[in-house]
């Protein structure tokens, strides 16, 4: 059963709606801003750990112990003899966390069309795992993936606007062999991918695994490099470790993308620190918001307070009854905004508002970022937002409840 | 009329005065809110200006004079002839550009091999004056071993540490660059090792050799003919100026063109204009926190002048004024306020943290983006169009969040008004 | 004779093609060096090699046909195994083409290549293209005159002049001085540490020279492995014109 000063408190919110839904108001669109700029730097953030480990590299990578950082052609997995590959990736598939695994090969040679000559990374992928895995035949933009058995190829806009390559067009490609010969053959231009990664685009071209095997002459189950992608990336260092563990035969370095990709850990870091001197700067104003509206408040009603007192009421019972109240407000705000918040976050969330009208894409710590503010739910930050907004409003009420019981009584009966 | 509203406004005033109370307290929201919009602007302005200038230097500047075709494929064949290097030059130093500009360095830029005993690796060389280009990339600052390239220099290179260590190069090595040169035969060219930097970004630091620009033009056979002039200004924002005034210079006959540099850098614009997007969403939420603040302080401040105002009714003011009396009281309080508030927040932010806020101890190494390494120093610049932003929304807020007061004070009837206390 | 940088396989050839007579007296390393040079222009040479490679990971055996006129022109062609029969390289001035026969295309190397490994050797493609200009380049001194193991040899020691556009810090060769045979080429990094070894052996008489039908590349970085060219058939002055350096005869497979 709540004191009677609570009680009181509670009711002067309904007594006075329109200050109430105004200082509430306040206080619920500092927690709102609060909670959907977070979604909007978390969905920054998750933006460019997505692209900067998921168009390519993954969240985790397995190779053989030798094989980085040299990449070295003969060193694959379970070495000269390879590995039972189905076996391997059915492993990480079954370690939980994981969502998806691809087999890669790699290789640096030269693709050439009539006109041009240049270097190249040959990548040899499993569509369908890799599809799973990554998003980088996500950004195919003309053609298809190229099938295995048809000698087809998948290059980057770059390249192929170098080599001057369209759709259909023919290719040769280059590349030393395990055996020492040099592999060639010709290859269709099946499809033209534009990750946004200049990088990228202008180096890498995609193959078939088995069709790039038999062009650097490696059996079948001799492989490079097992790309993993973990939904969340935080749980990668784990996942990872775990892994390493599991995996015995073959022999295997685990790495995650904290290891292989540091930078982008450190800016995560840096935009979620940063991102507390935004919450303090509006959490500053709404408390003075609510002291403010709290400290007229009592001003306005200091005839009514000097009553209770001179009917008795002692200084912690009003206290407590402007507490009550502050933290009622709290209360109110808090859901109001949470509510507001939330709505606006889902609503971004999956229909984010996309600005690429305006700009282009651009790249951070060698990611593409798309201008499209998308956001994230930071759970979280609901929590920490909701507490600091709380006791925002208690502590807010503190001075105006101070100014309340130090005002003599009968000078405010008086008429003052 | 006039009198009216002089009589109004004298009113207004009088009654701000009197309620000393409610008015600071009123005003005490909006100057706390408009110090921190200034502050956080002028910190965001401040850094927006440091990562563009960062970015620029360790690309083509604020402005670059290139041959109209040169872009995007920069080949030796659409270099800018000397008479157009020298003309650009010739227009800067002239008295309307001169103090615009902090530096404009010449380069020739060539792809090459670069070939030491153990290994050749594709590189990108810059021929560049080794007077102008230490204030210009500020490479020299990131000196990791030996010394930069000096005016006296001639087979000297000033080399990427993650190329060094790829080839196994110490101070002093032999480097043999090949390229093609301008009659279309491949050229070798000796240069030795004199120092060896680390910028942070990785596609410099293993791709990048600067050599001086007479041997580099020497080496290609391209006499004196440069790739591009490149600008830096000493702000990102009198680009578009510089680069009318010198597209006027170079006249039409097509030996040369000036391109802002959101056009040679685009991933840098593209990111800062994000990152200012996401600046106005964060001041917008406290704008509004700071306007529902005071809607609440100045409304309660009238209803609680519900007597004094039914009184004024009862003396003959009509609905309409008295919400002209509210309006004006609660505008020219924020405005006053605002006006304090930024005043504050100049006072601060160029007084206490004039010399920038520091945030490097969230950061080890190097954070990039778009091309430049970010300086984790912000420090703040005052910009005159952000600050009369600051004014308009000031005012706009005042006016705004009286309006609701001062409908409610139309209707405050005369019988009811003489209930409530005073 | 003094040969050239004996690294660069064409040269090589081409340099057999033009033994002069054993030194009289004693000659300056510089004026021997400088003879060659004159008489190098317009020899040309048709031969057969084998190339066996070894490293860490294959080995191989190549057999290729050359052809070379001076040091401007070489076309490689490559008769067995199977696997590469037909794949041929053609040298023309400063560029280099690749002829494959398997997809029948021809490709011509970019600069940026041209460190890559020349089917799959420790010679690079770089090797083949550049045109050593040794007197240009160097300057060379006598190190040691005299008897190494009962053969008396000289010694010459090659350093880079000043602003010479070559990697190597020095470079020493040892040459019988009898019969102006190479014995072996040393190559050094500017500290002084050896980053590959080349020994000559095998030298009889073939197109009625005196050469060494055997040499072996060793790189110094990585043990156990090697590329050692034998000479099977060799023949000079045979009539070449820059004409017949062509790309159709790259492509044609024609003797």
């Amino acid at each position: 059963m709540a004191s009677p000063w609570v009680r009181i408190g509670w009711r002067n919110l309904g007594r006075n709606r329109r200050r109430t839904i105004l200082t509430a108001g306040g206080l619920a669109v500092g927690y709102c801003g609060v909670v959907v700029l977070a979604g909007l730097t978390d969905g920054m953030v998750g933006e460019m750990l997505r692209n900067g480990t998921g168009v390519l590299s993954g969240q985790i990578q397995i190779h053989a112990p030798d094989y980085l950082p040299e990449r070295d052609m003969h060193r694959t997995i379970g070495g000269r003899d390879g590995t039972e590959l189905s076996r391997l990736l059915e492993r990480a598939d079954a370690q939980p966390g994981v969502a998806a695994a691809a087999p890669r090969v790699y290789a640096g040679g030269l693709v050439s069309t009539g006109g041009a000559t240049i270097g190249a990374t040959l990548i040899g992928i499993d569509p369908t795992r890799e599809a799973r895995t990554t998003l980088l035949l996500g950004s195919l933009r003309e053609g298809r993936v190229p099938r295995d058995g048809a000698n087809e190829i998948l290059l980057g806009s770059e390249m192929a606007r170098t080599l001057d390559a369209q759709l259909g067009d023919e290719i040769v490609v280059v590349a030393p062999a395990a055996d020492g010969s040099l592999g060639n053959d010709l290859f269709t231009v099946s499809g033209i991918y534009h990750s946004g990664i200049g990088d990228l685009d202008v180096s890498t071209a995609l193959l078939p695994i088995g069709t790039l095997q038999r062009l650097l002459a490696l059996d079948p189950g001799r492989i490079h490099e097992v790309v993993v992608r973990v939904p969340d990336p935080w749980a990668a260092p784990g996942i990872a470790d775990a892994l390493q563990t599991a995996i015995t035969d073959p022999s295997v370095a685990v790495q995650p993308w904290t290891t292989f990709r540091p930078e982008m850990a450190d800016y995560a870091r840096l935009a979620q620190s940063s991102f507390w001197l935004v919450l303090v700067i509006v959490f500053t104003m709404a408390i003075f918001g609510v002291a403010n509206t709290l400290l007229m408040a009592t001003f306005e009603r200091r005839f009514e307070i000097a009553l209770l007192r001179a009917l008795g009421a002692g200084p912690g019972g009003l206290v407590r009854a402007i507490v009550a109240e502050a933290l009622a407000l709290g209360v109110i705000a808090t859901g109001i905004g949470a509510l507001v918040g939330l709505v606006l976050i889902t609503w971004w969330h999956h229909k984010p508002p996309d600005l690429s009208v305006f700009f282009g894409g651009f790249s951070m710590m060698g990611s593409y970022i798309r201008p499209v503010l998308r956001t994230e739910y930071p759970w979280p930050m609901f929590g920490w937002a909701a507490i600091a907004l709380i006791l925002t409003a208690v502590l807010a009420a503190l001075y105006p409840a101070y100014r309340a019981i130090r005002t003599p009584a009968a000078e405010t009966l008086a008429g003052r | 009329m006039m009198t009216r509203l002089g009589l109004l406004v004298r009113l207004a005033l009088r009654n701000l005065r009197r309620q000393a109370r409610r008015s600071v307290l009123t005003a005490s929201a909006m100057v706390l809110g408009l110090a921190l919009l200034v502050f956080t602007r002028s910190i965001g302005d401040g850094a927006h200006e440091t990562w563009i200038k960062a970015g620029v230097r360790l690309a083509s500047g604020h402005v670059t004079v290139v041959a109209p075709d040169y872009l995007p494929r920069r080949t030796i064949e659409d270099r800018l002839p000397a008479a157009g290097a020298r003309a650009a030059l010739d227009a800067l130093a002239r008295s309307d550009l001169a103090p615009l500009v902090e530096i404009a360095a010449p380069r020739l830029e060539l792809r090459a091999l670069a070939s030491s005993p153990r290994g050749a690796v594709p590189v990108v060389v810059y021929g560049v004056d080794p007077t102008l280009e230490p204030a210009f990339s500020q490479l020299t600052t990131r000196l990791v071993e030996g010394r930069a390239l000096l005016a006296s220099d001639r087979l000297h290179a000033y080399v990427g540490v993650g190329l060094a260590q790829r080839l196994h190069l110490r101070l002093g090595d032999r480097v043999v660059l090949t390229a093609q040169g301008a009659d279309s035969t491949i050229a070798d060219q000796l240069v030795r090792v004199a120092g060896t930097f680390r910028s942070g970004l990785p596609e410099v630091d293993d791709g990048v050799i600067h050599i001086p620009i007479a041997t580099a033009q020497a080496w290609v056979g391209v006499g004196d003919d440069v790739s591009a002039v490149a600008i830096l200004l000493h702000s990102s924002r009198d680009a578009d100026r510089v680069v009318r005034s010198l597209t006027a210079a170079l006249g039409t006959d097509g030996t040369a063109v000036a391109l802002p540099w959101p056009t040679t850098t685009p991933e840098l614009d593209s990111a800062v204009k994000l990152d200012d997007y996401g600046n106005y969403v964060f001041h917008f939420v406290l704008l509004l926190i700071v306007a529902l603040a005071i809607v609440n302080t100045i409304l309660m401040a009238v209803l609680a002048r519900t007597r004094e105002l039914g009184i004024l009714r009862a003396l003959g003011l009509r609905r309409r004024d008295t919400a002209t009396l509210v309006l004006f009281e609660g505008t020219l309080l924020t405005t006053v306020a605002g006006l304090l508030g930024a005043a504050l927040g100049l006072a601060v932010t160029f007084g206490i943290f004039r010399d920038g806020l520091d945030f490097s101890a969230f950061y080890s190494g190097e954070m990039t983006a778009a091309g430049a390494i970010i300086d984790l120093i912000m420090i703040p610049e005052f910009r005159l169009d952000h600050m009369l932003q600051n004014v308009v929304w000031i005012f706009i807020i005042g006016v705004v969040a009286s309006l609701y007061p001062a409908w409610r004070a139309t209707r405050i009837e005369i019988a009811e008004a003489m209930k409530f206390e005073g | 004779m003094l040969p050239r940088a004996p690294s660069r396989l064409l040269v090589l050839t081409a340099s057999l093609a033009v033994a002069a007579p054993p030194a009289q007296a004693q000659p300056s390393a510089r004026d021997i060096v400088d003879r060659v040079d004159q008489l190098l222009r317009g020899r040309s040479s048709q031969g057969r090699v084998t190339m066996e490679i070894v490293t860490a990971d294959w080995s191989r055996s190549l057999d290729m046909e050359i052809w070379s006129l001076g040091t401007e022109y070489a076309l490689v062609r490559v008769l067995a195994p199977r696997k590469d029969a037909g794949t041929a390289t053609l040298k023309a001035g400063n560029d280099l083409w690749n002829y494959l026969p398997r997809v029948d295309r021809t490709i011509k190397l970019p600069p940026s290549l041209m460190s890559a490994a020349w089917m799959g050797s420790h010679f690079t493609n770089d090797d083949l293209v550049k045109e050593s200009r040794l007197i240009e380049d160097y300057d060379i001194s006598i190190g040691f005159s005299g008897d190494r193991d009962g053969v008396a040899v000289w010694e010459f020691v090659l350093t880079p002049k000043p602003e010479a556009a070559v990697v190597w810090g020095r470079i020493e060769e040892q040459i019988r001085q009898a019969d102006d045979m190479p014995v072996w080429a040393r190559y050094y990094d500017e500290r002084g540490a050896l980053a590959r070894s080349i020994a000559f052996s095998d030298f009889r008489r073939m197109g009625g020279r005196l050469v060494p039908a055997r040499m072996t590349v060793e790189p110094a970085d990585k043990p156990g492995e090697s590329t050692v060219l034998q000479y099977q058939e060799l023949a000079f002055d045979v009539g070449l014109e820059p004409s017949f350096f062509s790309l159709q005869r790259l492509q044609r497979g024609e003797r």
